[in-house]
């Protein structure tokens, strides 16, 4: 069995479920964070499997799945600023306990 | 802009002086202190004053020819002040003999009883409240100099008005001196108040001036006047009456309201004798010698604006004035009270002068009186002051030998007040000339009236250049300028005589000869309109000299003469030598200032200050018919007044008090007479029945229709008003107003609420409906594709 589109769309559905299943259980700030990583990963995954597959010679993919990993440095770095930020004022990097700006 | 002359940079350096000293007193009057204060009111306040007015009245009479007083009385500045509507208002000093010679009896007077008031001072409490206001009444003397002669120089009448209130407040602070004494307040809100009611008459009277003479210049207003009245248009424009009088009559009577308040005249004196409250110098001072005698003053200065109806109404106070007030003195026993009603009695008898037009006999009477007066008043002070406060005269007696300086100064002024003189020559004291003179003038009016005034017609006053005596030869004396029934003038003399401003050289010679023609045109019509004097007025004047010796001596002799009456005021008398020199200075001049001086500076002012006036005044000293036979007449009349009246009076009281007992209890009659003047005519009670509860009576009037008409008619407005705002409040404002924004609030917090119910919080809750939202597209985008492949192609296409 040759491993094709349907198997990396596959792995990539996993992943994403993992990563929306962690952000939706996760309590911890850094758990939340690696969630949107694998999210994240997911994306870029199906954008280099559709490139490979459906556009040979084509690099629209591959530069965006790029574009995707810079943008996840950037997030993470963001993100651990906030979580850094949230522990600071509240003692905590417990989503939960962070809800002040609640309506 | 004319130039001030010397004699104007003196008077008003004069007026100045005074008002220095009174800032300085206020303001360091108790640091200097007990006598210092009050030396410097006498040095500062009157000192310097009165060596101006020796400078004028030595450089002006002594050294000045008729012709340059003229010229320089016509060239005196005037400056603009203001402009009240298109009147422009001036301000100036009116400078004539009449105003050096006031000047000058003014500072005189005053320096010597600012003098005396220091010695008084010094004996007497300066405490009102625990609080030595000694530095107070000096300073309240000086803004009372300052004021009197402000009075006496101004050229306006509104200055004049001004100086005149000011007067007034000096002598309502002076009265009410000892202002913790209710008798003494009660005196000085009297005088003001009374006072108030004459200043009412006198701002009507400046009114009508203002209004149909437009300007406040006495000279400006009396050219105006006589100009309006040969053009008959103006004030004396027909058309309005009141009880018969004309409208100029009512500006003239109005003014003389203000002379009846200031002089304490018939309806209105009744605020003199309780002024005697005041401290005995400020009697002398301002109830007797000067303020007192600005009424008169005023008086002659409006005296071209005076018509003769307004005269005879002058004339008519004044005679009833001095009747009443000195039948009062018969029966005073106070000292104070005795000296007030026979100042009242001799006011009546200027304004009574003035009335039947003689001017300067009534002006001579003025500054006569004053030098008596004041000395009279100086003596009294003195009296009181050694009795130890005592002012009943029938505890004193036989103080002549206790002291001696005031009995016979007192006695000098007696003799002066009572017009004591040889009859038929030039020896006498000052009211034998002045006195005299009023009464010749009156029997002229009342009795030769009709025989001499036909004789020399239209020999007109002014119509004689440069002569000092142009009355004098005017051949009647009794000349009157037209009044009734005269048209407008053929040749223009209304406008071009009357004006200061065509005048070249003075009232010169050009006048003198049209004068006489239209004089003696219009003589026969004009004397035809001014009747004489009523004779009873005359009568009354008369019988009047010989009361005056009367009570004078009465006075005199209770007080100095026979047995002292009580013990121990008799052994507490004693002079105080400070204030001999007063005393002594005021008797001399009494005795040398008159005739010689004062008559003839008062006479030279005369044909400037009633030019044109349209009753004639009469000089009383000419050689003409009607006065010689008034002279003559009078000679035998009232010339041994004095003598009789003495007589009588020594008579009475040489043996105490009990002839005069008898009398009145003689029978009915006379202790009813005694009974009425002693309560003065009841005028105080009949005031207070009148005024006093009238007002109350009004009050209380006004306080009921307050009540039960004004405030039902506002409770009623305000209950209507809360009524409707409680409607209002509850049904449109609470329900209405309020539930618009109520409605507002509640629906955007509901919609708020609505809103917000999502926002949990909650990172999870987030992600959860990005999710199914994000699912929820995914479903529908498969849904169509499902239904319509070839949407979905486009779809792809644009991707």
């Amino acid at each position: 069995m040759t491993i094709g589109l349907d198997h990396y769309l596959l792995l990539s559905a996993v992943l994403f479920v993992a990563g929306l299943f962690t952000m939706t259980t996760k309590r911890n700030a850094i758990g939340i964070l690696i969630g949107v990583e694998l999210v994240l990963n997911s994306a870029a995954l199906n954008f280099v499997a559709f490139d490979r597959y459906l556009g040979p010679g084509r690099l629209d993919g591959k530069i965006t799945a790029l574009f995707v990993i810079v943008l996840a440095a950037a997030e993470a770095a963001i993100a651990v600023g906030i979580c850094i930020n949230l522990y600071k004022n509240v003692g905590t990097v417990d989503v939960d306990r962070a809800s002040r700006l609640r309506g | 802009m004319s130039q001030l002359s010397s004699y104007e940079i003196a008077l008003i350096a004069g007026i100045l002086a005074p008002f220095v000293s009174f800032w300085i007193l206020v303001f360091w009057g108790p640091r200097l202190g007990k006598p210092l204060a009050g030396w410097v009111g006498v040095a500062l306040g009157m000192g310097v004053p009165l060596a101006l007015a020796f400078y004028v009245l030595i450089g002006w009479w002594g050294f000045e020819t008729p012709e340059s007083r003229q010229h320089l009385s016509e060239a005196a500045a005037r400056f603009y002040w203001a402009n009240l509507g298109d009147v422009p208002v001036t301000v100036g000093v009116k400078l004539d003999s009449l105003t050096v010679a006031m000047y000058f009896m003014v500072t005189f007077i005053a320096f010597w009883i600012f003098f005396f008031s220091v010695g008084y001072m010094a004996g007497h409490s300066d405490e009102v409240g625990h609080r030595s206001l000694y530095h107070r009444f000096f300073a309240y003397l000086s803004l009372f100099g300052f004021s009197m002669l402000g009075l006496v120089v101004s050229s306006s009448l509104l200055f004049l008005f001004i100086f005149w209130e000011l007067v007034g407040l000096c002598s309502y602070v002076l009265i009410g001196f000892y202002f913790d004494r209710a008798y003494a307040s009660r005196a000085a809100i009297k005088a003001f108040v009374t006072n108030r009611v004459g200043d009412f008459g006198f701002l009507i009277g400046l009114m009508l001036v203002f209004f149909y003479l437009r300007t406040l210049d006495l000279d400006q207003a009396a050219a105006n006047f006589a100009a309006q009245f040969h053009e008959g248009d103006g004030v004396f424009a027909g058309g309005f009456q009141l009880f018969g009088w004309s409208l100029a009559t009512i500006m003239g009577i109005g003014l003389f309201c203000g002379a009846m308040g200031k002089s304490a005249q018939f309806p209105l004196h009744v605020w003199l004798p309780d002024a005697m409250a005041g401290p005995t110098p400020v009697s002398a001072l301002i109830h007797a010698a000067t303020m007192v005698a600005a009424g008169v003053y005023l008086v002659a200065r409006v005296f071209r604006l005076m018509t003769p109806d307004a005269l005879l109404f002058v004339a008519l106070i004044g005679c009833l004035t001095l009747t009443l007030m000195a039948l009062v003195a018969i029966v005073q026993t106070d000292i104070k009270k005795c000296l007030a009603y026979s100042t009242l009695s001799q006011l009546g008898y200027m304004i009574f002068g003035m009335g039947v037009g003689a001017w300067i006999a009534a002006l001579f009477h003025l500054i006569t009186h004053a030098f008596f007066k004041a000395m009279l008043f100086l003596g009294s002070g003195q009296v009181i002051e050694g009795c130890h406060h005592e002012q009943d005269m029938r505890k004193m007696g036989g103080l002549r030998k206790k002291m001696p300086v005031t009995c016979w100064t007192f006695f000098v002024g007696v003799l002066a007040i009572s017009g004591a003189g040889i009859a038929g020559t030039h020896l006498g004291l000052g009211g034998f000339f002045s006195k005299d003179e009023i009464l010749a003038v009156a029997y002229a009016r009342a009795f030769e009236w009709d025989d001499h005034h036909k004789h020399v017609p239209g020999e007109h006053a002014y119509g004689m250049p440069n002569d000092e005596f142009r009355i004098a030869n005017a051949g009647v004396g009794l000349g009157l300028p037209p009044y009734q029934g005269v048209g407008p003038l053929p040749d223009g003399r209304g406008s071009d005589q009357y004006g200061r401003g065509s005048e070249e050289d003075g009232r010169g010679s050009e006048k003198g000869g049209h004068g006489l023609d239209h004089d003696a045109a219009q003589s026969e019509a004009v004397f035809s309109g001014i009747p004489p004097l009523p004779r009873w007025m005359f009568y009354l004047a008369l019988i009047t000299a010989y009361v005056t010796p009367f009570y004078m001596m009465r006075c005199w002799w209770m007080t100095f003469m026979g047995k002292p009456r009580d013990q121990h005021v008799y052994e507490h008398a004693h002079e105080s030598p400070l204030m001999y020199i007063p005393l002594a200075v005021l008797a001399l001049g009494t005795v040398v200032a008159s005739y010689f001086l004062f008559r003839p500076m008062i006479a030279d002012a005369a044909p400037v200050a009633t030019a044109a006036a349209m009753v004639l005044p009469t000089d009383g000293a000419m050689h003409t018919p009607a006065i010689e036979a008034a002279h003559h007449w009078l000679t035998l009349g009232v010339g041994f007044a004095f003598l009789v009246g003495f007589a009588i009076a020594i008579a009475i009281y040489r043996n105490g008090l009990e002839t005069a007992e008898r009398i009145k209890n003689a029978f009915w009659l006379t202790r009813g007479i005694h009974s009425v003047l002693e309560h003065k005519y009841f005028f105080d009670e009949v005031y207070e029945v009148l005024w006093v509860k009238g007002t109350l009576l009004l009050a209380r009037i006004c306080r009921f229709i307050d009540t039960w008409v004004v405030d039902l008619v506002f409770n009623l407005a305000a209950g209507a008003t809360e009524r409707l705002a409680a409607f209002s409040g509850w049904i449109i404002d609470a329900h209405g107003v309020d539930g618009i924004f109520n409605g507002m609030a509640k629906t955007s917090m509901d919609l708020a609420n609505a809103v917000r119910a999502p926002q949990t919080g909650r990172i999870r809750n987030y992600v959860l409906i990005m999710a199914g939202v994000a699912t929820a597209i995914l479903l529908a985008i498969l849904i169509a594709y499902s239904q319509s492949p070839q949407s979905v192609a486009t779809l792809s296409r644009g991707l």
